[in-house]
């Protein structure tokens, strides 16, 4: 599994939500191009950026502070929020992305990223964030009555690097990772599905370790990262030594 | 598969029924069409089409009046991704706004107001009623094979108002009515025509069988 640091990105600054909410965001970082240098140096070796005002407004909105944080790591990025043309991802692939999150227009548009995965297979990720199961769009403040597996369905076979689902009652209140809720998905469906939303502890690493969420490609980590509950040395070489190297 | 028309008292669902039926006679498994006032049979279908006839703050009345079908018409199209088509007042719904007579909300499904047409020539009457050709803004799988532009059939329109969009992005065709006339728009699955395709023969048919073709 790989463990993701996340930095979600609100005026240019590294801020942190709870459950999603814009009006609860706490800024951890003024400088996204360091809290990235500083997660390179702890090891981390995937980086996964939300554009949160790009997220509401539907177009990239941090564009200065992502290209500054590329210009001084080398680990991979992947970026998501306000990407829902084929111009933004093509864009954001040729700055140095590795790939892009596509949110509300997978939901919206399933043409568009069945399209952008064709034209760069391996390099479309889709991102699902469900309250009690049930999508939610448009930065989380609408909810539906439509399951994620639903929607994850729509991209079997359409060359989806990976599904990342977000349980938003739990993001950002560090309750620990609806892993459950997870497994059922990736269960369900073979594209790669990545935990996201509440990792709280060391815990949550070690669940994800264990044979039952053996499917389950990654996790994101947010702010217990920041505010130093999980340690990433620690929580880095349990990975790497459940990966017997 | 099926296409529900959505009844909520504003719209003239029988010629589009029979629109819909027709087109759909030219393919191998025709879709079912159904005219409906259900919301759980619009949450269902595979397709969703929006008539309407009439001033837009009724249009909204009726729509409201019905229990439930707003809701379950957005959960369709904006979360199942359900193709939806919006004839003429059923396509202004789609606006942010309509600005006929009173300022009414829209579904807010395309950004931009439903504003009353302005032609620069005095003697174009409103309201702008007859046939016109379309100027492709975007190409779309619904515009696929039809003869648009200046030489290309002409579509049959009824309406004072038209749907300003704010995104350029948003507008599949113009039609030249002493001035840019909205004729066409779609955003992610949804489509919506201010002219009346059920009344635009053959060309009217061609484009309702591409909708129906349409897998978003």
């Amino acid at each position: 599994m790989i463990l993701f640091p996340a930095i979600d990105l609100k005026n240019g600054q590294c801020v942190r939500l709870e459950q999603g909410d814009m009006a609860r965001a706490t800024v951890f970082n003024l400088d996204p191009a360091a809290q990235a240098q500083s997660f390179a140096a702890q090891g981390f070796e995937y980086l996964h950026v939300v554009d949160l005002d790009g997220a509401f407004a539907g177009k990239p909105m941090n564009a200065q502070a992502v290209e500054a944080m590329l210009k001084v790591i080398k680990m991979p990025v992947q970026l998501g929020g306000g990407i829902r043309d084929l111009a933004t991802v093509e864009a954001w692939l040729a700055k140095g992305i590795t790939r892009v999150i596509i949110g509300t227009a997978a939901v919206r548009d399933p043409a568009f990223v069945k399209e952008a995965a064709a034209k760069f297979p391996g390099r479309v990720a889709v991102g699902l964030d469900a309250r009690d199961g049930k999508v939610a769009v448009e930065g989380w403040a609408e909810t539906s009555t439509v399951t994620a597996l639903e929607i994850a369905q729509r991209f079997e076979d359409a060359g989806v690097a990976a599904i990342i689902f977000t349980d938003i009652a739990r993001d950002g209140l560090l309750k620990g990772l609806n892993l459950e809720a997870t497994i059922a998905l990736a269960d369900s469906i073979s594209i790669p599905v990545i935990a996201s939303g509440g990792l709280a502890s060391i815990e949550d690493i070690k669940a994800m370790l264990s044979p039952r969420a053996k499917k389950l490609a990654g996790a994101i980590a947010g702010r217990a990262l920041y505010d130093g509950r999980v340690d990433p040395a620690a929580a880095l070489e349990l990975i790497r030594s459940a990966r017997g190297v | 598969m099926s296409v529900a028309i959505i009844d909520y008292g504003s719209g003239n669902l029988h010629s589009a029924a029979k629109a819909f039926e027709r087109a759909a006679r030219s393919f191998e498994n025709p879709d079912k069409v159904i005219v409906t006032r259900d919301p759980d049979a619009v949450f269902r279908a595979d397709r969703i089409v929006l008539p309407g006839v009439g001033a837009f703050a009724d249009c909204r009345k009726g729509l409201d009046s019905v229990d439930g079908m707003i809701e379950a018409m957005t959960e369709a199209v904006r979360v199942k991704a359900r193709p939806f088509f919006g004839i003429c007042v059923g396509m202004q719904l789609m606006a942010t706004h309509g600005k006929e007579n009173v300022t009414t909300d829209g579904l807010n499904w395309i950004g931009g107001d439903v504003e009353k047409i302005a032609p620069r020539d005095e003697s174009l009457k409103i309201p702008h009623m007859g046939w016109n050709t379309l100027d492709v803004v975007r190409e779309h799988p619904v515009l696929e094979r039809l003869p648009l532009g200046p030489k290309g059939r002409h579509a049959y329109f009824v309406h004072s108002y038209h749907l300003n969009a704010t995104n350029e992005a948003d507008v599949l065709a113009r039609a030249d009515y002493g001035g840019p006339v909205t004729a066409m728009v779609g955003k992610d699955t949804a489509i919506g025509t201010q002219f009346h395709p059920e009344k635009s023969q053959r060309f009217g048919l061609a484009l309702i069988a591409n909708f129906l073709k349409w897998k978003p």
